[in-house]
């Protein structure tokens, strides 16, 4: 390869890198997300990054990012107790990455240190540049498996993610160049006759013929003029000349497990191969593919390398619910950068089972998450989709607030922090809870606009309770209420009711007194069933063993289902 | 990755109503590893009081003084009742150690002695019971002096289950120094309907505390002793009815509200910490699902559902503490009365024409609620040959038959007997088949 060429593309691709870089890392101090972050400064952010580097570095707390950067950017531990199987492919995927990268890459400047004479065929590097790249095929395997398998138990859907089936493919071309690179080497005439050229002075076939024996019948060498039986004594000198000149600087090839077996495979085309200058092309592929995948760093899956490690250790050194307004603004845009999409939050979701049977996957965090960076950046109402910013919505409004996306996140991102600022958004944006535009009316207005049948019901709509599991119709589910009151007496949001005005109007128990009376539709306009907490009091002290909690949740779905099809000029006033 | 976990233990406790409760407690301190499967929300409806024996027979509705008394009258006269095949002096360290450790959780009993004692209930009537908690105990006091000394009653505006106005002209004959009056609760002067649960738990913050205080204290005159509905504090009641009494300057008592109540609350809170703390694993939204012995090592193998993922347990016994009816022990159906997990033979009426007397309020009660599992003499429900139906399964507290505990005002003490009982011979059995 020229090095001319060489030398451009990768200063180019390294530009285009840091420009890149420098661009989405502008935007941990520039996007604002939530109403608390409006007013500060690039300055004032600015600020809170340099005190908070400081006290990382050399305040109390520098134990406390070693101990990041050691247990959750190293070793992965927060993956770890979530998702062994990935866990395992990552760190598979981390180190033959880094060690392909340092030991292949950058032989010139690592690996010549590290290994006095180092030669790329040499042992034990013929066999360690396959298990690398093994091991990084291996560890993707895993993780798209372990995904899978993620998704299939759980039944939810997939941020889409365009770049990611470039990037992989991408990823998959450099590994696979790298192995038929490697195997045509191998397999290469021309190839041999420059390295005996190298080691032996010569490259006459004729006079080589006993070293040619050899690596054609022990080495995998493919010649096309070697078809007849050798004799022994020929052999024999082959393998003096083998010890005399290759055996020192070049390792057998087989030891290149992978390609060593591609390269048998690719023995007829050998001397095509050679014909056709496969040796140059495939190397430039391999590097250029190299190079492209540097320059799109900044928008591919790649990116993460970067922000992943940023947010753990900026959460490790200090918990997010110390820092100021100033730092909570630049991790909330550094969260929605840094999230990888593992979708493992989803599944601990617990409005999962919601977002299911309301179909609408803005329920689910990592959904969620994306929305809210679009919200932030302005994209989200730019794109005038109005149907989406409702489902938008929707989803934010439905979260309880549980905690478990934040408390199971692998790469630490406190999710719990970023929701309210994000309903903030939505409100600022117009787009209000529907439980405030529910309770400026009493229940009793609404229970005829949110009836089934009710004439302000537009045409078209599909039957909006044809996705629910049907709790709150199944009597099974609540005919064993005795009414003892339990539900009620533990009630958090009924006990911190203190005026008629402000607080519920029907309690727990009442709810379920309307189910049993088959007056549903009522309960769905009442301040109960939008102001629950969904924390699960009533549910775990009701003797009669009833779901309170999952029935209040599914009535706020119905609610907000039917609510959508309220025409606006036909709701109550 | 997540598999069914499987997991085994001496004694798989299925229940956990006041018999459950006892028995998990009981098989802890014997030593026992045990797993407690099913809801305690049955507890709710507890009042705090716990009954030994009042009535017997059931038939005239005597009271007694001393249950201890009425539990030789008992041996007498119903000797298959499960109270009367329990020696008493078991009876009393049951008893006693249930009380010591529902104290050690902060739930705080007087001492427990000989006699019943009177309490008087949110509807007026007198109650005779023998467990009090210490919160109540100082109305059984006044009740029981002779004099009858001046007390002031108070109620809050909005608590609707809660009338000391009533329970003043119930007691009017008897007790005609029983003064009552009506507050606001500090901070819900606006609230429409007020919840015993909240004010407990309001009570707890002690500003409240005194808000509620200073309003009561210009109501005291003469008054010797305050009842109050049974809100001081929910998991700190001792803590908020000392800071009531010194405040006052006169003994403060609680009277029970109606069922499900502040004092069900605390009972089922100290149970679940006193079980948590011996080391019993609960599982308390699952529910059995299947329970079969192998037939040569006498295992127990349960599949719980309820539970994420299911959970398969091996126990070397099991207690069977499903209650009767509201528990869900037995089953009635037009058929009959069957045993709910296994379908043991149930004890029960020969035709369902005569589970109920004529008369429904009649005194003598009902056949029906003398239903249940017969055991032998280790609490071994029997097959219907009359044999244990398995070596090492055990019943105890409601689903046992020849007993009609409600009427009887014994339900706690069939509870706690039986349960301790039938634990230590869980205990022998397993020390037995150990030493086998």
């Amino acid at each position: 390869m020229s090095a001319a060429l060489f030398q451009t593309t990768l200063y180019a691709a390294l530009a285009i890198c840091v420009a890149g870089l420098l661009w989405r890392i502008s935007g941990w101090f520039r996007i604002r997300i939530g109403p608390d972050t409006q007013l500060i400064t690039l300055s004032q952010r600015l600020g809170a990054l340099f005190r908070g580097v400081v006290a990382a570095l050399f305040g109390g707390r520098v134990v406390h990012f070693f101990g990041a950067l050691v247990l959750d950017v190293l070793l992965q531990r927060r993956l770890y107790a979530n998702a062994k199987l990935r866990w395992l492919g990552h760190l598979l995927i981390v180190a033959g990455f880094m060690l392909l990268l340092l030991m292949h890459a950058l032989a010139a400047v690592v690996t010549v240190k590290l290994f006095p004479g180092y030669e790329s065929t040499r042992a034990p590097h013929l066999f360690l540049r396959n298990l690398f790249g093994t091991m990084v095929v291996v560890g993707v395997a895993l993780l798209l498996f372990g995904r899978w398998r993620s998704r299939r138990r759980t039944g939810l859907v997939s941020v889409r993610r365009p770049m990611a089936a470039a990037f992989l493919a991408l990823l998959g071309f450099v590994m696979a160049t790298g192995f038929l690179l490697e195997a045509n080497k191998i397999a290469s005439p021309q190839a041999f006759y420059r390295m005996a050229r190298q080691s032996s002075g010569t490259a006459d076939p004729t006079e080589l013929k006993p070293l040619r024996a050899v690596w054609a019948s022990e080495f995998g060498v493919a010649f096309d003029d070697l078809k007849e039986p050798i004799a022994a004594e020929v052999m024999a000198k082959g393998r003096e000349m083998h010890e005399d000149d290759c055996a020192s600087c070049h390792a057998n090839p087989a030891s290149a497990f992978v390609s060593y077996p591609v390269a048998r495979a690719l023995a007829p085309l050998a001397g095509r191969l050679d014909a056709a200058d496969a040796d140059t092309w495939l190397l430039y592929l391999h590097v250029l593919a190299c190079f492209l995948g540097l320059a799109t760093l900044p928008v591919t899956r790649f990116y993460h390398v970067l922000a992943a490690p940023v947010s753990l250790l900026v959460n490790g050194a200090s918990p997010n619910r110390e820092s100021s307004i100033a730092a909570r603004a630049s991790r909330r845009a550094l969260a929605v950068d840094a999230c990888v999409r593992c979708g493992i939050c989803d599944a601990h979701c617990s409005v999962a089972p919601l977002a299911r049977y309301l179909g609408n996957p803005y329920l689910l965090p990592s959904h969620k998450l994306i929305a809210t960076g679009a919200l932030a950046d302005g994209c989200l109402l730019r794109s005038g989709h109005d149907g989406e910013s409702r489902l938008v919505a929707e989803g934010a409004f439905l979260c309880t607030d549980c905690g478990r996306c934040t408390s199971q996140c692998p790469v630490g991102l406190d999710l719990a922090d970023l929701w309210p600022a994000g309903r903030g958004d939505l409100v600022a944006a117009g787009l209000p809870a529907p439980a405030q535009r529910v309770q400026a009316r009493p229940a009793l207005a609404w229970a005829e606009s949110l009836e089934p049948n009710s004439p302000s019901w537009q045409h078209g709509v599909a039957d909006p309770d044809a996705c629910y599991a049907p709790l709150s119709t199944d009597w099974l589910s609540f005919s064993r209420c005795v009414q003892c009151q339990t539900c009620t007496n533990v009630c958090p949001v009924v006990a911190h009711s203190t005026s008629p005005e402000q607080g519920v109007d029907l309690t727990p128990q009442k709810v379920m007194n309307l189910l049993r009376l088959g007056l549903r539709d009522l309960t769905l306009g009442s301040r109960m069933v939008w102001d629950c907490a969904i924390c699960y009091q009533c549910q775990e002290h009701c003797p009669e063993g009833i779901r309170v909690a999952d029935i209040m949740l599914e009535l706020r779905a119905l609610g907000m289902r039917r609510l959508g099809t309220v025409r606006s000029g036909s709701a109550p006033t | 990755m997540t598999g069914v976990r499987r997991d085994s233990y001496d004694v798989a406790v299925i229940g956990a109503g006041m018999a459950g409760m006892a028995a998990a407690l009981f098989a802890a301190e014997r030593g026992l590893s045990c797993i407690q499967i099913g809801s305690g929300g049955g507890i709710l409806f507890a009042s705090g009081l716990l009954d030994l024996l009042a009535v017997h027979p059931v038939a005239e509705g005597r009271l007694w003084q001393s249950p201890y008394a009425a539990l030789a009258a008992l041996a007498r006269g119903e000797p298959d009742h499960p109270l009367a095949r329990i020696d008493p002096v078991s009876i009393r360290t049951a008893f006693e150690s249930f009380v010591a450790a529902l104290t050690s959780a902060g739930l705080a009993y007087a001492p427990l002695g000989d006699q019943n004692r009177h309490v008087l209930t949110s509807i007026g009537t007198v109650k005779t019971t023998f467990g009090v908690p210490l919160t109540m105990v100082a109305g059984a006091n006044m009740l029981a002096a002779d004099d009858r000394p001046p007390c002031l009653l108070v109620d809050f505006r909005g608590l609707r289950e809660f009338s000391a106005r009533q329970i003043a002209a119930m007691l009017a004959d008897r007790w005609p120094q029983l003064r009552h009056h009506r507050i606001e609760f500090p901070g819900r002067e606006d609230v429409p309907e007020l919840y015993a649960a909240h004010l407990a738990r309001a009570l707890e913050c002690a500003e409240i505390r005194e808000r509620t205080l200073a309003r009561v204290k210009p109501l005291l005159g003469e008054a010797r002793a305050v009842g109050f509905p049974a809100i001081l504090g929910l998991g700190r009641s001792r803590e908020v009815h000392a800071a009531f009494e010194a405040e006052l300057g006169v003994p403060v008592f609680e009277i029970p509200t109606m069922p499900t109540s502040v004092p069900g609350l605390r009972l089922l809170g100290a149970l679940e910490a006193v079980v948590a703390a011996r080391g019993v694993r609960r599982r308390h939204q699952a529910s059995v699902r299947s329970l079969a012995f192998d037939g040569d090592t006498g295992m127990a193998m349960l599949e719980l559902e309820g539970v994420p993922g299911g959970e398969r347990v091996t126990a070397r016994a099991v207690v069977l503490a499903t209650g009767r009816f509201s528990g869900r022990g037995l089953t009635a159906d037009r058929g009959g009365v069957r045993e709910s997990i296994l379908g043991l033979p149930v004890h029960q009426p020969a035709s369902r024409e005569a589970w109920h007397q004529r008369d429904f309020l009649d005194p003598a009660g009902h056949a029906i609620n003398r239903a249940g599992l017969r055991t032998d003499a280790a609490w071994r429900p029997l097959e219907a040959g009359g044999k244990p139906a398995w070596t090492r399964l055990f019943a105890v507290g409601a689903i046992l038959a020849d007993q009609d505990w409600m009427r009887a005002k014994c339900g706690s003490g069939l509870s706690i007997a039986t349960a301790w009982a039938a634990t230590e011979q869980v205990a022998l059995q397993l020390g037995a088949s150990a030493a086998g």
